[in-house]
Order: structure tokens, then C-alpha cells, then sequence
């Protein structure tokens, strides 16, 4: 603004500026203002008025200062740990260790103390701690306690020291075995389900992992079934999960790597890649805002995905989730990294492209005609799902002169009878369909066969032929529901699912203009959203066209020779090419693989 | 400047999308009648000279906007001035293309609808899009690009199929010699200008190009193929309607499209269009208030593109109400005064004395160095 008051010399100056300037200081800035924040335009108007011309804008900037920032204060913490304060390291004396632990902990009941004699001729106090139920009680029986207790040998028990490394090294025959003085480390070990021994005049503890207790075996997946793929699925154990995506990728190049998230809980959560094809920015990245994550509690991995996900403001999924190994390991194989969080199947896979959402397990293990067709369908069946019901309100209730004749007699004799606005008769079946839903996902399963026929049977029939509502609405609605569910994955259907109201308010606002306004805005929304730095809407915009071959239609493995380009950044070619293809060539050419028929033969 | 980059696809498609804007509706050099779809292709031949002449002067200023080398070629106070009424007119001619659409609009689908609520809604999306940043206008184009190729074909197989297409109403070719041919095209309202030389809005965002050296052949092919589908839909027009009426009609696709009868089941897909010219002017419109805008940080120096964008978007709304009392009133302005007077020297005289000047002036400087 200084800059256009210094060139005084050209009288456009002096007007021009004042029009364009006034406009984008005062409109501008009132027009993008955020709704809710409109008590802003007393105060300019104010600012405005009140101010010398050279004042205002330093007022103004003040006052849209004062609007933007809200104070916040720095939540304290009064409270603290108990764990942390007290000790430091462990005592020597072991009484008084079991009590600082059993203080510590408040006298659980659930902490087991097992104090004993070691075998040997000292004859040593130790004791074995552990909680119940984390620990398997027979493992620690066999390979702890009965060594510990009817090994005769003489050791070398000048110390308590010796004695100790003498017990680990001779008798404990647990696979893994730490050591450590730490107390806050034994608590920990403690607390997540290890067993500690102690030994009496020595001031280190044993940290034996010898976890165990009851956890789901592994499963078909609830929600991404697949006919010719395999049939097992992510449990909540994430050792476990770990070892079936380890299993599948026998490289040295997989890498896990795991951090605690969480104050309270400590969850942790594992990262997975393949170290030269995972793209190291991307990595950076993930990690930086893995570490940002700061709360109390991690259950689920949603939170994770809340916490570290592009536009959070979006409707649109940002991260790709799956409860099948067999999904993580392709997309690793791409190039995308994998969180895996303690406790839960879901299994966060980044970063994530719109098209992903459409790629379902099965996709790969059938041929890719059928594939190709089938994804279509999908993403045809997500379209209709966004924009059949609004295509009905915006046709029947704007533009009836588009409708076939035929086609709009019979549905204007339908719905003659019914009493209601179209929007609102739509919107009536579409909210009670949500029901139906939500009803028979949160019902216990015997009554969900009730739920079913009674809104069937409500829906259906009745309200039909009360003439409540006109059959072609139903027909649309169970139409739309029914494409919504060709889908696998969740949260893309849960993003359409509210779109869909968005855009059926548009369509009886407006018609089709609605519609076509809606979509642009959807569109240039959608491609403006970025997961980890990959555009969300890649490879259509950008276009990359090496990469649309797993997209609207995949092609024959042989030809998927590269890896998506923004994605994996390293390794962009696969092994194998189809210079090879087809059967090998004979020595004498092909004339053994024709028919040996006589050429005289009919 | 916005700090973005724009791939040659997209340049394509945006481009692309830009040409056939308006243009594909309305009746195009429909006073050499028979031989619109001829004296349109002539006109492709001159825009194609005049894309050249803009190409050249954002080699001599690879950097720069055209607001900006209008200044270095004409000293700061004329090329400011001349700067400034670039963006005038591009402000006026994204007006213009809102008023156009809404009146289609309004025609075609909804009578019902007020003017003002048609043209708020479209500036509104217009300025959230832009808002989103040039980027994201450009990866919507190239999405809205390929839905927009599909539509033509669809659309083009229905004309077909449904059978009224006559090529006989195209005959005799040239049937009153070129005399009439070459009137259109180079009489006003030029042929030339509307919408070829609008290509000049893209001076203005050329500097975001990413690869400037396909700067040129990408917008030459955009300009070939999109005239010769304006050209195309010239004749198909005539081919399904017949002269006479192409000539009374005042959007001759939407009449082509209507005749669409396809198993007595598809018909009436004037839809179709109006979605078409619904996105193609939303690109157009949308280039052009972003070279406004752009023009505008660039003559007052702000600093900001995006605080601009909403109050020209206020301004865009006004004056496309404003501009005139109705649609008939518009055509007339646009056709007689504005193509003739405010065009014809800012799309095709300046851009010329603007290329000779940095000609010369890069001479000197060549030979002083």
C-alpha cells in the first residue's frame, strides 16, 4: 500500500488503487472470514471509521490480530507418577525390593510373588514377579523356577553377582534375557507383561519376556472377504502381526521399527517398509509426526490416524486402513509404509491415493479382465451412491421435461398419492435406511434377524402402500445402498455416505446446476488434498500415465513393471519384464508343438 | 506470484477447455453460413500466428506475466497503463462469460431461477477453486477434462445413431465463393478473436509452466484440436438443423442436442450440454479473473494473490449483472462494440507493437553487449 501512495506521479494511481485496495483489504478479508467469527465486522466497520487514513491499517492489523490469536494457555500437569519419584535404581536387599514393587504397584492383586530358595549350596533368596494372566505360568515354571530350584551344581557364589551371572548363563533357559539396575525399567518390564526375577544381595533384576495369556487366534477378516486370496486376517497381538507381514516378505530389506505412544497406555506401534523402496522423505515424515502424537491414551489405531493425517478436515480418507496381511504386503511392495498399532487389527497404510480405496485383496488374485471390470463396477457403485438420489430430486423436481415421456407418467402416478415434498421423502427414507444400518451393525446378532425383517417389512410394504412414499423413491434409495456396499473398504463408504445428504440438499435446491456446482467443488477439494506430500488424486491429476494401469483397469501382472512413481521413489522397476513371456522357443521353431495329424486326415 | 507449477498436460487441457468455452454454443461465423465451419477454420490459422506472437514475447520474458513485460517494454508509467487495461479486460471478459453462461443456463434448464443466485453460486466456486490455488484449478482441469472428452463422445454417438445427421445441408461447399469465407473471418466481429486470440489470457500463466520449452508446441496442439472441434461442431450443426435454423437459433448446440432420439428412451439430453458448458466456462471464467487477479498484484504490488480474489470475484458478480439489461442486449455489446474496439487493439495491434518493440529492444542490448 506505501509502495502505490509513493508513486504519486500517475493520477490512475491515486484512484485505482483506493477501489482495488479498499475492496481486498475490507471485503476480502471480511468475505474469507470464517463463519461464526462475524462480530469481526463491527469492528472494522469501526476501525474504518474512526482511524486516520494513515492509522487504519496498522488498526486493522491489530484487531485482526487480536481475532486470529486466541489465547491459549499451557495445560500443567500437576500430578506425577508416583513410579518416577521414589527410587532410582533397585536395593540389594530383596524384601525390600518386592515391597517398593508391591507399593509401587499399590498391591494389585493381580501381581504374583513367588519367593524361593536357589538350588545350589548357598541357598540364596530369589523371588520371581510377574502379573497374572500376561505371563505364560507354565513357561515360567519349567524354565525358571525349576532350573533355578533343583540345580545342584556348585557355582562360583563368592558374590551375589557372580551368582547371578552364573544363574543366567547356567541355569535360566529362557531364549531372551535382559539384565538391568533401572527401576523404572523393571516396573516397565513389569507392567507390560515380563517376568522379573530377583536375587537376594544383588541389585540388578532379570527381565525374562515371557509372554503369554489368552489372545484371539488368527481369523478370516470381518470386513475384506476374499474367494481365492488368503483367508486369514490382523489380530490384536501386534507380535503376531508383525510376524504374518515378516512371513510373507523374506527380504533383509524389511524393516521394523517400533516406538511407544501413548503416556499412560505406553502402546506400541511398528512401522514397516522396505529399506530402498519406501520413499525416505515420506519416512521422515511419517516419523516426525509420529512423534508429535502426544496422549494419554492409544486405543486403536484411529487416533494414530487422526493425529498424522493430511487434511483434517477433509471427508475423504487420508490413510488407507486394512485388517489383511496380504494387502499390507502388496503395499509395501509399492513402496507405501505400514503402521501397525498394538491392540488392534486395523492396520494404517500410507500414503494413500483416492484410486487405493477401489483396489480391493481380490483384484489380484483373479484374472484381470474380470478384475478390471469388477473395480468399474466399484467405482461406478460409489458414484451412484454420491449421486442417484440427487439425480431423482434434481430431475423429477426441476427438469421433468428431460424425463422420457413414459418413464415420468408413471412416476408422477406414484406419486400422487404421497403427501410429502420429494426432498423431504427422500431424505425420510435415506435417514431411515441409516438406521436400518447402524440398528443391525450395533444389534446383538439374534436380533438383528428382527431388525431386518421389520424394516424390510415397514419399508417395503408398508409405507408404500400407505402411500407414504412412492415405490420409485424406495427403488432409488435400496438402490443406492445396495451400490454403497460394493465397496470394502469403510471409510471410503462412510465419506460418501455423508456426501451423498450434501449433495441430494444441493439437488433440491438447485437441480442439476446444484449437482454440477457440487461436483466441482468436490473435485477441485479432492485434488487439492495431499497424503504425505503425494497428491491424493494422482495418477489422474497430475496425470502420470505409467501408473494408470492399476487404476480403472488393472493389467496383466507381467506388464506391471513399475512401481507407482510418486510413491515408491528408489527402486521405480520391478523384476521381470515381458520380453520373456510366453513359451520359450524350440529348436526346430515350433513344428513340435503342432498336431501330429496326418494332413490326409478329415 | 503464486508460487505453483503446471504441467504441459494440464496447459493442455486448460487451454483446451478455454477455447471451446462459449464458443461451442453459440453460432460461430454463421454469417458465411454454409461455410461457418471453413471461415472458423481460417480463423484457427490466424489464431494459431497470434499464439506464436504471444510465445514469442514470453521467450523474450520467460519470468515475467504479461502485465509485468508490458512495463519493461513500454517504460513504467505506459506499460502500466497498458498493464491495467489488460486486466480491465480480463475482468470484463470473465464477466461477460458468467452472464453468457447464466443465460444459458436459465434458457435451457431452469427458467425459474434468478439471475443474481445463478451468477453468486457459479462465482462463488469459481473463487473457492482459486482459492485452492492455481494448482489445484489446473488438476481439476485435467480430471473435468477427461469427463469432458467422454461427454463429447457420448454425445456425438447419440447425434449418429439417432440418424439426422444430413450431410447434404453442408452442400455446395463454398457456394458463394471465398468472398463470404473470408468476410467472417477477418470483417468484425472477428472470427479471429473469439475465442483464438483469447489465448492471451495465458500470458499471463505461462511463467508457471514447468517446462517451458513445450510451452509452445503444447498450446499449438490445444489450438488445433479445439478448433477443429469448434470447427466441426460448426458443420454438424448445419448438418442436423439445416441454415436456416442455425441462424435463428441462438444456441445451436442445445437444438442439435435435443433432436437426440435413441430408442424412443434418450432423448432430450440438453443436459449434457448445459453440464459441458457449466464446466468449460467454469475454467474459462476462472482463467480469466486469475489473470485479473494476477494483473492486479502485480500493477499495485501486493504481496498476497489470494486476499485479491474474492473481492474481484464481487466485482465479476456486478458487473456481470450489470452488463446488461438482457441476453439480446449482451450479444449485440459483445459482437459490435467490444470485439471491434476494446479487443481487436488489446488481442491482435498491441500484442504486435508490444513483440516489435522487444524485438528491438533485444537487439540493442544484444549488440551493446
Amino acid at each position: 500500500m506505501s509502495l502505490i501512495h509513493s508513486q504519486k506521479g500517475n493520477a490512475a494511481h491515486q484512484v485505482f488503487p483506493f477501489l482495488f485496495v479498499s475492496l481486498s483489504l475490507g471485503i476480502g478479508r471480511f468475505l474469507g472470514l470464517k463463519a461464526g467469527k462475524v462480530g469481526i465486522l463491527l469492528v472494522y466497520v469501526k476501525a474504518l471509521s474512526y482511524k486516520g487514513k494513515a492509522g487504519v491499517k496498522l488498526e486493522m492489523k491489530k484487531v485482526w490480530n487480536k481475532l486470529r490469536k486466541k489465547e491459549k494457555k499451557p495445560i500443567e500437569y500437576t500430578e506425577e507418577t508416583e513410579s518416577n519419584t521414589n527410587h532410582q535404581k533397585l536395593e540389594t536387599n530383596l524384601e525390600e525390593n518386592i515391597k517398593n514393587i508391591q507399593e509401587t504397584l499399590g498391591y494389585s492383586a493381580d501381581i504374583i510373588v513367588r519367593t524361593f530358595k536357589i538350588g545350589s549350596s548357598s541357598g540364596q533368596n530369589a523371588a520371581v514377579i510377574f502379573i497374572n494372566g500376561l505371563v505364560d505360568k507354565e513357561h515360567v515354571g519349567n524354565f525358571i523356577i525349576d532350573k533355578v530350584m533343583n540345580d545342584h551344581r556348585e557355582l562360583n557364589s563368592s558374590t551375589a553377582g557372580t551368582l547371578f551371572t552364573g544363574m543366567k548363563e547356567q541355569m535360566i533357559t529362557v531364549a531372551e534375557v535382559e539384565e538391568t539396575q533401572e527401576w523404572n525399567k523393571t516396573i516397565q518390564a513389569l507392567v507390560s507383561g515380563k517376568t522379573i526375577l530377583l536375587l537376594n544381595g544383588w541389585d540388578q533384576a532379570m527381565i525374562c519376556p515371557l509372554k503369554g495369556g489368552a489372545t484371539r487366534a488368527i481369523s478370516e477378516p470381518s470386513s475384506e472377504q476374499s474367494i481365492r486370496g488368503p483367508q486369514e486376517s490382523f489380530i490384536e497381538s501386534l507380535h503376531t502381526n508383525v510376524a504374518m507381514v515378516r512371513r510373507r516378505i523374506k527380504s533383509a530389506h524389511l524393516r521394523v521399527e517400533s516406538v511407544k505412544i501413548g503416556e499412560i497406555t505406553e502402546t506400541e506401534v511398528t512401522i514397516m517398509y522396505l529399506k530402498g523402496i519406501a520413499n525416505e522423505k515420506i519416512l521422515t515424515e511419517l516419523k516426525e509426526r509420529l512423534q508429535k502424537v502426544k496422549v494419554d491414551e492409544l486405543i486403536g489405531s484411529n487416533t494414530i490416524e487422526e493425529w498424522i493425517r493430511d487434511g483434517p478436515r477433509s471427508v475423504w480418507p487420508t490413510i488407507y486402513n486394512t485388517q489383511r496381511p496380504d494387502v499390507v504386503v502388496g503395499e509395501l511392495m509399492e513402496g507405501r509404509i505400514a503402521v501397525l498399532v498394538d491392540g488392534t487389527p486395523n492396520t494404517l497404510v500410507l500414503p494413500a491415493t483416492f484410486i487405493e480405496f477401489f483396489q480391493s485383496a481380490e483384484d489380484y488374485y483373479m484374472h484381470w479382465s474380470i478384475a478390471s471390470f469388477l473395480r468399474m463396477l466399484r467405482l461406478l457403485g460409489i458414484s451412484s451412491t454420491l449421486f442417484f438420489p440427487s439425480f431423482y430430486i434434481a430431475f423429477l423436481s426441476f427438469h421433468p421435461d428431460l424425463i422420457p415421456t413414459p418413464l415420468l407418467i408413471s412416476l408422477a402416478a406414484q406419486r400422487q398419492e404421497v403427501p410429502f415434498p420429494l426432498f423431504i421423502e427422500v431424505l425420510l427414507l435415506e435417514l431411515t435406511f441409516e438406521f436400518l444400518r447402524e440398528a443391525g451393525l450395533r444389534m446383538p446378532k439374534q436380533v438383528g434377524q428382527a431388525v431386518s425383517i421389520v424394516g424390510a417389512l415397514v419399508l417395503g410394504e408398508a409405507a408404500v402402500s400407505a402411500g407414504i412414499v412412492s415405490s420409485a423413491t424406495v427403488i432409488i434409495v435400496a438402490a443406492t445402498a445396495i451400490a454403497s456396499f460394493t465397496m470394502s473398504n469403510h471409510s471410503m463408504i462412510d465419506a460418501v455416505r455423508i456426501l451423498r445428504f450434501v449433495m441430494i440438499i444441493l439437488a433440491s435446491s438447485l437441480g442439476l446446476y446444484g449437482i454440477g456446482l457440487g461436483l466441482i467443488v468436490l473435485i477441485a477439494h479432492t485434488s487439492s488434498l495431499r497424503s504425505f506430500g503425494v497428491p491424493y488424486l494422482t495418477p489422474f491429476a497430475p496425470l502420470i500415465f505409467t501408473d494408470l494401469k492399476d487404476t480403472l483397469i488393472r493389467v496383466s501382472k507381467p506388464f506391471m513393471s513399475t512401481r507407482p512413481r510418486l510413491i515408491a521413489q528408489k527402486k521405480v522397476s520391478k523384476t521381470g519384464n515381458t520380453d520373456t513371456l510366453g513359451p520359450a522357443p524350440r529348436d526346430r521353431q515350433t513344428q513340435e508343438n503342432h498336431s501330429q495329424r496326418d494332413s490326409n486326415e478329415y | 506470484m503464486e508460487k505453483a507449477k503446471i504441467s504441459s498436460i494440464q496447459f493442455f487441457l486448460l487451454l483446451f477447455m478455454f477455447e471451446l468455452g462459449t464458443a461451442v454454443v453459440v453460432a460461430r461465423g454463421i454469417e458465411a453460413r454454409k461455410d461457418s465451419w471453413l471461415s472458423i477454420l481460417l480463423g484457427l490459422s490466424a489464431g494459431l500466428i497470434l499464439f506464436l506472437v504471444y510465445h514469442r514475447l514470453f521467450r523474450y520474458y520467460p519470468s515475467l506475466p504479461l502485465t509485468a513485460y508490458a512495463r519493461k517494454i513500454f517504460g513504467t508509467y505506459i506499460g502500466w497503463v497498458v498493464g491495467f487495461m489488460y486486466t480491465i479486460l480480463f475482468l470484463y471478459t470473465s464477466a461477460r462469460n458468467v452472464r453468457e453462461f447464466s443465460e444459458v443456463l436459465i434458457t435451457a434448464t431452469m427458467p425459474e431461477i434468478p439471475l443474481l443466485v445463478v451468477i453468486v453460486l457459479f462465482v462463488l466456486t469459481i473463487c473457492y477453486v482459486l482459492l485452492l490455488g492455481i494448482e489445484v484449478f489446473a488438476r481439476t482441469a485435467e480430471i473435468l477434462g477427461i469427463f469432458l472428452i467422454f461427454v463429447g463422445i457420448i454425445g456425438n454417438l447419440f447425434v449418429y445413431v439417432t440418424g439426422t445427421v444430413d450431410p447434404n445441408n453442408l452442400k455446395p461447399v463454398l457456394e458463394y465463393g471465398w468472398k463470404p469465407v473470408l468476410e467472417t473471418t477477418f470483417s468484425p466481429p472477428l472470427l479471429v478473436i473469439f475465442p483464438f486470440a483469447e489465448a492471451i489470457v495465458f500470458a499471463m500463466l505461462f511463467p508457471y509452466l514447468n517446462r517451458a520449452e513445450v510451452v509452445k508446441k503444447a498450446g499449438l496442439a490445444s489450438l488445433i484440436v479445439s478448433g477443429l472441434i469448434l470447427s466441426y461442431t460448426a458443420a454438424l450443426n448445419i448438418a442436423v438443423l439445416g441454415v436456416s435454423e442455425v441462424e435463428r437459433s441462438p444456441f445451436p448446440l442445445l437444438a442439435t442436442v435435443g433432436k437426440i432420439n435413441f430408442l424412443e428412451f434418450i432423448q432430450r439430453l440438453d443436459a449434457l450440454v448445459v453440464i459441458t458448458l457449466l464446466i468449460t466456462v467454469f475454467f474459462k471464467a476462472g482463467i480469466y479473473l486469475y489473470a485479473s487477479v494476477t494483473g492486479m498484484v502485480d500493477l499495485f504490488r501486493l504481496k498476497n494473490h489470494r486476499q485479491m480474489i474474492l473481492p474481484a470475484g464481487l466485482i465479476l458478480v456486478f458487473l456481470s449483472v450489470g452488463i446488461a439489461e438482457d441476453f439480446a442486449e449482451h450479444s449485440q455489446e459483445g459482437f459490435t462494440i467490444f470485439i471491434t474496439y476494446f479487443s481487436a487493439p488489446l488481442l491482435i495491434v498491441l500484442p504486435l507493437v508490444m513483440l516489435m518493440i522487444a524485438f528491438i529492444r533485444h537487439r540493442f542490448t544484444k549488440q551493446r553487449n
